[in-house]
């Protein structure tokens, strides 16, 4: 692939894509819907949040995408391969919920392991090693059998697996089980240097706060469906904004306001859906224009935790 | 580096893997040292039923099981190796254990008969030849299983199943010697499953050159179509993890 086609080929390419899982082989047992038509393109250099309650279909989404399981229908690519290639592999790593290796190898043998099968050189492997060990701060534990590991230890690890040989897109399913608040900043870091080297990498966490300081981008998964996906769903950027005004002097309606939704009005002020702060000046403009007089305006935006809430909301309603 | 990786981890990746070795060699030097009689034993037999027959489950007992009840497998699964270097490199870790451990126990058992002079090492070297072979075909049986079923149940299942059809055998031959059912029980078995009766006619020299390489490569031939079964297995499985 040349580096024209690279830089248009999306990282990840879902189309119509659905899972169900049971039926026949579950011994007739009533099948589970967990994904349904979800489409969505990514493209390079972007840290995705993906939320959802228990049972959205986050793990099966990730899993997809890995290569785990199959889609019962609908197309998954990754970097242009079809999932579960070869190629495809090559270009990801993947960190599970809860990690497991062979509990009598150390942790640096479990990475000469796995660089061996990720095709790192030979000369390179154990160099290699180090480095990501050094890197999620387990070299003093590099002799030491992963049997005795902590969780956190081995989510730890699991991420330094996941990140032999340098992979374009890294999946993360709940990555911070476990960790302790260090590690918790060292991942964001890890996770910050990784976007700015261009790798895309994509999130599953119930640690909404965790999140929000990494991306300003989430795919809302909501039984097995996408409710939100992209920038617009950024929810600290998204909010209301709530004007009060001097009583009787204009009368608001939504049609002045357009395309901004009117939430709420009353004599005293009202309140309006905008993208963002850079929103604000417009709406004002055309209040003042239409002869309202303006006393205050506040910017309320929704923390990722109150969207998450509202979306689940809407969606049981 | 990939196959090297794999082919070591089926001997480390247990402690009792190396448990098994040991103790194989240590039952045959004891049995050596019992007080029964054991001269009219045919060493060779004895290799192939126990090291060639048995010793292939205890080795391969969840090689592939493990992986997916621990959730492991969802690991190695993402790397970037196809699914049928993933299960031959593996068969390869065995089969190359097997030949070792085989060799040893040829070894050490010349070695006890040139020192106490107890049973026959007649044919010792083609026993040893069969041994591997049908070693190898009961290794790609129960690693095929092992794709399917989970943790170490594919050795459990393989035994049980072996004895089961050994109680069928042993009634049917004793009540219907000469029954339809019976033949055609025996021939199934001798061209399905592992060719434990074609292999040791290698053995017992009941064979010339050319009957025996027919032997020999019907086992090589059904090992590899155990093999492809178990490839294909696991290119079609899925490795689900726990649910949202």
């Amino acid at each position: 692939m040349s580096d024209s086609e690279k830089e248009t080929v999306p990282v990840i390419e879902c189309r119509d894509v659905t899972k169900v899982y049971g039926g026949l082989k579950m011994g007739g047992a009533t099948p589970v819907r967990a994904l349904g038509n979800v489409s969505l393109q990514v493209g390079g250099g972007t840290i995705i949040g993906l939320i959802g309650p228990n049972g959205a279909g986050k793990t099966t989404f990730l899993s997809l995408i890995a290569g785990l399981i199959f889609p019962t229908e609908g197309l998954i690519r990754v970097c242009g391969h079809p999932a579960r290639s070869v190629d495809a592999r090559r270009k990801l790593g993947y960190v599970p919920e809860s990690p497991v290796f062979l509990s009598r190898y150390s942790a640096r043998a479990v990475m000469r392991h796995h660089a061996a099968l990720r095709g790192v050189p030979r000369r390179e492997i154990g160099d290699e090693a180090d480095r990501l060990l050094a890197q999620v701060r387990l070299s003093e534990y590099a002799h030491r059998a992963v049997g005795g590991f902590s969780q956190g230890m081995k989510q730890r690890l699991a991420l330094a697996v996941a990140l032999l040989g340098d992979p374009e897109l890294l999946l993360l399913d709940e990555p911070s089980n476990g960790l302790d608040p260090i590690g918790v900043i060292e991942l964001r870091r890890v996770l910050s240097e990784l976007r700015e080297s261009g790798a895309t990498i994509i999130i599953s966490s119930h640690r909404l706060g965790e999140l929000e300081r990494l991306t300003s981008e989430y795919v809302f998964l909501h039984r097995g469906r996408i409710v939100k996906f992209g920038g617009e769903a950024a929810p600290q950027q998204a909010g209301r904004l709530r004007i009060d005004l001097l009583p009787g002097r204009c009368s608001v309606t939504q049609e002045l306001l357009d395309p901004y939704g009117l939430l709420e009005v009353s004599e005293s002020g009202l309140v309006v859906s905008v993208g963002g702060i850079e929103d604000a000046p417009v709406v004002v403009g055309r209040l003042v224009n239409a002869g309202a007089a303006i006393t205050g305006v506040a910017l309320e935006t929704q923390d990722i935790e109150e969207t998450f809430v509202r979306l689940c909301q809407e969606r049981a309603s | 580096m990939a196959a090297y990786a794999l082919i070591i981890e089926t001997c480390l990746r247990k402690a009792s893997i190396r448990i098994v070795h040991v103790s194989w060699f240590a039952i045959y030097a004891l049995i050596f040292l019992f007080p029964f009689e054991p001269e009219m034993w045919q060493w060779g037999a004895f290799l192939f039923g126990w090291s060639g027959c048995l010793l292939p489950l205890l080795l391969s007992e969840g090689i592939f099981g493990d992986d997916i009840a621990s959730g492991r497998i969802r690991l190695l699964a993402t790397k970037p190796i196809r699914p049928m270097q993933f299960y031959l490199y593996r068969f390869l870790g065995l089969s190359l254990q097997g030949a070792i451990h085989i060799s040893a126990a040829a070894a050490l058992i010349f070695a006890l008969h040139g020192l106490t002079g107890r049973g026959s090492v007649d044919r010792l070297g083609l026993w040893a030849v069969a041994t591997w072979l049908v070693f190898n075909a009961w290794t790609a049986l129960s690693t095929s299983l092992s794709v399917v079923v989970k943790r170490a149940h594919n050795s459990m299942l393989l035994f049980a199943a072996t004895g089961m059809v050994l109680f069928m055998l042993s009634f049917l031959t004793s009540f219907f010697p000469n029954g339809v059912a019976t033949v055609l029980f025996l021939r199934v078995l001798r061209y399905t499953c592992p060719s434990v009766e074609l292999l040791s006619e290698i053995g017992l020299g009941r064979c010339r050159l050319a009957g025996g390489l027919g032997n020999a490569g019907y086992s090589l031939m059904l090992t590899a179509v155990y093999c492809a079964i178990g490839v294909v297995l696991l290119s079609k499985r899925e490795f689900k993890g726990a649910t949202d």
